[in-house]
């Protein structure tokens, strides 16, 4: 984990998780910008999983390592699948999933940043 | 995927005017359901594969929801007269779950001494874990197929 790196992902999905509720206000389906707005979370979330997995690898053991393990995994699965789950059907709501997933990505990037610390 | 549209059908003499589970915003409980799902999940496997032996009814407990969530979503996103029986019956067990392990942790907090997603009715996650299953009855009894 890098905490500046991670910062950026807690803003980006906070962002994405407005941009979701400001396009169901509005009625729209997510347009394009804030699909590919998505995508570049998603590309920054898996930049972030590689590099606490290199750090990992290189030696360094978080306190809980094995739910460590299981949060890099998990916050890379968020955004690829409700991207598939709002463009099946395309309505207000999908901003919403897509909101949810960005929510799900904020919380986790923050417990994760809590669980970075050296085990004994 | 058109089966993910697939309306409730059911004999001649039933006809289904309300959307289905998986339309709308029960799209958005599909999610919602579905990040529980994960995070139950992931996190009862660590639980159970790294030290099941310090609380194991905590963890099973926790296993359970896991499993709860996971047939909620699936049966909530297939949205079918059958998969509704389902949600409804995964779901009913979801609230009486997370009122039981609620309660139990808050008068007896020995017995739950690691948190489960039930724990403090679901307080670790801004209580969204009571929420869920109050909502899902409600987009069950909101969609349920009109007879006439």
């Amino acid at each position: 984990m890098i905490d500046a790196l991670a910062y950026a992902v807690v803003g980006l999905a906070g962002v994405a998780v407005l941009w979701g509720v400001v396009t169901a206000i509005m009625n729209k389906p997510p347009g394009k910008a804030q699909l590919l707005y998505a995508a570049g979370l998603e590309a920054v979330t898996v930049i972030q999983s590689v590099i606490a997995a290199a750090k990992i690898i290189g030696g360094f053991r978080p306190a809980e390592l094995a739910t460590t393990i299981g949060y890099l995994i998990g916050i890379v699965i968020l955004i690829p699948i409700a991207w598939f789950w709002a463009n099946a059907e395309r309505n207000r709501f999908s901003g919403i999933v897509l909101a949810v997933a960005a929510l799900a990505v904020l919380a986790m990037t923050l417990r994760l940043l809590m669980l970075w610390t050296p085990g004994r | 995927m058109t089966d993910l549209h697939a309306q409730p059908t059911g004999p001649p003499g039933h006809r289904s005017t309300g959307p289905s589970t998986n339309s709308g915003a029960g799209r958005v409980l599909v999610a919602v359901y579905g990040v529980f799902a994960l995070a139950a999940t992931a996190r009862a496997s660590v639980q159970l594969l790294t030290r099941f032996e310090e609380a194991p009814l905590a963890y099973l407990l926790s296993a359970l929801a896991g499993l709860i969530y996971i047939v909620a979503t699936i049966t909530l996103a297939h949205g079918t007269r059958a998969s509704r029986r389902l949600a409804l019956v995964a779901i009913l067990i979801e609230l009486v779950g997370v009122l039981t392990v609620g309660t139990l942790s808050v008068v007896d907090p020995e017995a739950f001494p690691r948190a489960t997603v039930w724990s403090v009715y679901g307080i670790g996650y801004g209580f969204v874990p009571l929420v869920l299953p109050i909502l899902g009855l409600a987009w069950l009894w909101h969609t349920r197929p009109i007879t006439s």
